[in-house]
């Protein structure tokens, strides 16, 4: 008796909380005849956006970098972003560190050895043997102590990946101070840019400060497969040479006759340790009188002491590193600790051919941090140089607002002038690259006047980090008038706060709720529809233990 | 900046912060000389399961007062580091001595520890290095308490699991075994009990 009172009170609960909106179409239409229109009822109020304070958009420490300087007779162009590269560190580049006075060595963060610059060979006033040697550092990886990253490296507001890079030879810790999580200024993605001459005798030597084994291979520059002792000099181990294991180092030779844009890589298990960041621009340039060339250029980007073939042709020379990543991949240096576990999780456990890239980097940020040191500043009437690779596993459609450039050498090779034309987007695959003449003469065809013009991969994916746009590898063309004097770029009106927050990036932002606060917010749940579904789930889940208890007494 | 730091820094290495004669706060005079020469390199991890690299002492205990000369020798052909932590910033500028030794070099460095019991971080402070085997800790007195994840001395704070993925199988396996011996455990002692009545 008292069972079948409580099958006519789960069957009354069902029956009511049924909300009228998932009723069928047909008995729907019929109530309304019957009944008319419900009553209104108003939808949800908006909820307040998530407040969080914004990162500043630009660090004004070490503004006194910026500058155009003189140092060690190394003459430095100005930094035309808020974040700049240290200048002493240019300057011990283009000297190299055995040439420098001891205050600029100190200054610079490098060893004495850091990049070694020895006899003029040609008699043409600038060195030809060049000894650069080259650490591997893990950024954002795992420790025994703390489930936070150590050696911490953001491309974004709270993203980071796990990354290796090649970089210059550092003396000192790995952070940027005692206190702090953060990497040092110079230990970041990209791997650095590496210029030499064509013709000098250059020598390599690759440190492995790593835990894992890794190569230096030269892509696209010319170098003997063997060096003059026999030894492996292509990087790669599965033709030329054993890996360069842990704590040990090794030296790779070439004398480049052709001049270009090349790469370097590491060759251990590529489809990883090149997907980790272990890779950068490797620029020969052609050999000219007194051509002291910057050897490296932490970060890529802007050339701050250009070539004599770039200041004799153009106003200004940037280095352009595109790179996607995989977040799967990345954190798998973050989820074990013992390097076996790490070493199976990612050669063995990670399938690549099942990958997607989540991130997208230009010069190894992606867009807010992009735009504080990745723009491109130009003035009306100039020829700027953009050396550009796609170290990523996916191609870029790269293209500029404003403007159509020019092609002029391809994979690091000249392009026959007359088959030249200017556009504006230029696809680049894996590994490819390219040189491109950027006109800014105001003439409709080169470029369309002074403004503000993004250029990014026209691949939408690559315009986002992790599927949040406006993310990845953003930038701008900035014309100087459009300009503020602490580098940070002038926005017509439009904030930039919510891109510099962490919350924007972890999807918890509206899109535009700095423009139309309230407009499209997150709405507030609809609280009775709420209630009449938990009642509904009671009355169903009491119908169940009914059912399940009426048949089972049935069959005792 | 810190390399800006006291520094000795030549083709081999640096040392930072040295320090020969000035007493720390309460220190009244050196309590005793220590010579300790220390080897870094993977030669001294490989024995030891899940590091890459080592230090030959991963603990040195230290009176008090005491003066530490330390030689730093680098078996590897990379950098490496044998830095010391938390040591008082009025006299050590950002609280560490450090001494720098470039791929087979060997630096030494001499520092004095103040006088109160206490445990002091020692490590190389390239990115992983610590991570990977090479940190230690440097007890003065009787120390304050072992740091975690010293090689030969504290466990590590967060291990991995080293258990394959399936096992999660073979546990879920067992739960359900537990599960149903109970469950037909409870349904016999029921029927017997039905039976008799």
């Amino acid at each position: 008796m008292l069972n079948r009172k409580w099958w006519v009170v789960a069957i009354c609960l069902i029956l009511l909380a049924y909300p009228p909106q998932w009723y069928p179409f047909g008995l729907r239409v019929q109530l309304s005849q019957w009944f008319g229109a419900a009553s209104f009822r108003a939808f949800p109020q908006s909820l307040d956006s998530a407040v969080e304070e914004s990162e500043p958009f630009c660090v004004e420490e070490n503004q006194g970098w910026r500058d155009a300087q003189q140092i060690d007779g190394v003459a430095i162009e100005a930094a035309v972003t808020c974040a700049a590269d240290n200048p002493y560190a240019i300057a011990a580049f283009v000297r190299g560190t055995n040439n420098v006075s001891h205050h600029t060595l100190m200054q610079s963060g490098l060893t004495s050895d850091a990049v070694v610059k020895g006899r003029d060979l040609d008699g043409d006033g600038d060195p030809d043997e060049i000894h650069i040697r080259l650490e591997v550092a893990e950024l954002n990886g795992s420790s025994a102590e703390s489930r936070q990253p150590v050696t911490q490296y953001a491309i974004a507001p709270g993203i980071k990946p796990g990354l290796w890079v090649f970089a210059p030879k550092l003396a000192g810790m790995a952070r940027e101070n005692f206190e702090s999580v953060w990497a040092r200024n110079a230990l970041r993605l990209p791997s650095p840019v590496i210029r030499v001459e064509q013709g000098d005798r250059v020598t390599i030597t690759l440190e492995n400060t790593h835990y894992m084994p890794h190569t230096l291979h030269l892509h696209g520059a010319d170098h003997g497969f063997v060096d003059v002792s026999g030894e492996g000099n292509d990087g790669v181990p599965l033709t030329s040479e054993l890996p360069v294991m842990p704590g040990m180092s090794r030296t790779y030779e070439l004398n480049p006759r052709h001049a270009g844009t090349m790469y370097y890589h590491c060759h251990v298990q590529p489809h990883v340790h090149v997907m980790m960041g272990l890779q950068g621009l490797f620029v020969i340039e052609e050999n000219r009188p007194n051509n002291w060339l910057q050897t490296m250029n932490v970060g890529s980007g802007q050339v701050r002491a250009r070539s004599v073939a770039s200041r004799e042709n153009y106003d200004r020379e940037y280095d352009l590193h595109y790179l996607d990543l995989d977040k799967q991949l990345g954190e798998r240096i973050q989820q074990h600790r013992d390097p076996r576990l790490i070493t199976k999780s990612m050669h063995r456990d990670y399938d690549i051919t099942d990958a997607t890239q989540d991130y997208f980097t230009l010069n190894g940020r992606s867009f807010p941090y992009t735009l504080r040191e990745s723009l491109i500043v130009v003035e009306e009437g100039e020829r700027v140089k953009l050396r550009v690779v796609n170290g990523g596993a996916k191609g870029i459609a790269l293209h500029t607002h404003g403007h159509k450039f020019t092609v002029t050498h391809a994979d690091g090779n000249s392009i026959p002038v007359s088959a030249r034309f200017a556009r504006d987007v230029l696809w680049l695959g894996t590994s490819q690259r390219a040189e491109l003449d950027l006109l800014t003469t105001n003439d409709g065809l080169n470029a369309y006047g002074p403004g503000m013009w993004l250029f990014h991969d026209h691949q939408y994916n690559g315009t986002t980090t992790d599927g949040i746009g406006p993310g990845g590898n953003i930038s701008a063309i900035v014309y100087g008038d459009y300009m503020n004097p602490n580098g940070w770029p002038r926005t017509q009106g439009v904030s930039y706060k919510p891109y510099f927050t962490e919350a924007y990036y972890r999807k918890e932002i509206p899109v535009w709720e700095s423009y139309a606060p309230g407009l499209f917010a997150e709405p507030g749940i609809d609280g009775w529809l709420l209630l009449r579904l938990l009642v509904l789930a009671l009355g169903v889940g009491m119908l169940g233990a009914l059912t399940i208890s009426a048949v089972a007494g049935k069959r005792r | 900046m810190w390399w800006l730091l006291a520094m000795l820094m030549n083709d081999a290495g640096m040392v930072m912060n040295a320090n020969t004669d000035t007493l720390p706060r309460g220190c009244e005079a050196i309590s005793r000389d220590y010579q300790f020469f220390i080897e870094g390199g993977r030669d001294h991890a490989a024995n030891a399961p899940g590091i890459i690299f080592g230090l030959s002492e991963h603990e040195l205990r230290v009176e008090p007062c005491s003066r530490l000369t330390v030689t730093f020798t680098n078996l590897d052909e990379v950098r490496h580091q044998w830095m010391v932590h938390g040591l008082p910033k009025y006299l050590y500028p950002g609280g560490m001595f450090h001494i720098e030794a470039n791929g087979g070099a060997t630096m030494t460095g001499t520092f004095i520890v103040p006088g109160d019991d206490r445990t002091y971080l020692l490590h190389c402070d390239m990115a992983q290095h610590m991570e990977k085997g090479m940190k230690g800790q440097l007890v003065v007195g009787r120390g304050s308490g072992n740091l975690w994840s010293v090689r030969g001395v504290s466990d590590a704070f967060i291990r991995d699991s080293y258990l394959p993925v399936s096992v999660a199988k073979w546990l879920a396996l067992l739960v359900l075994l537990g599960f149903t011996a109970v469950f037909m455990g409870r349904r016999q002692n029921k029927l017997k009990i039905e039976r008799q009545d």
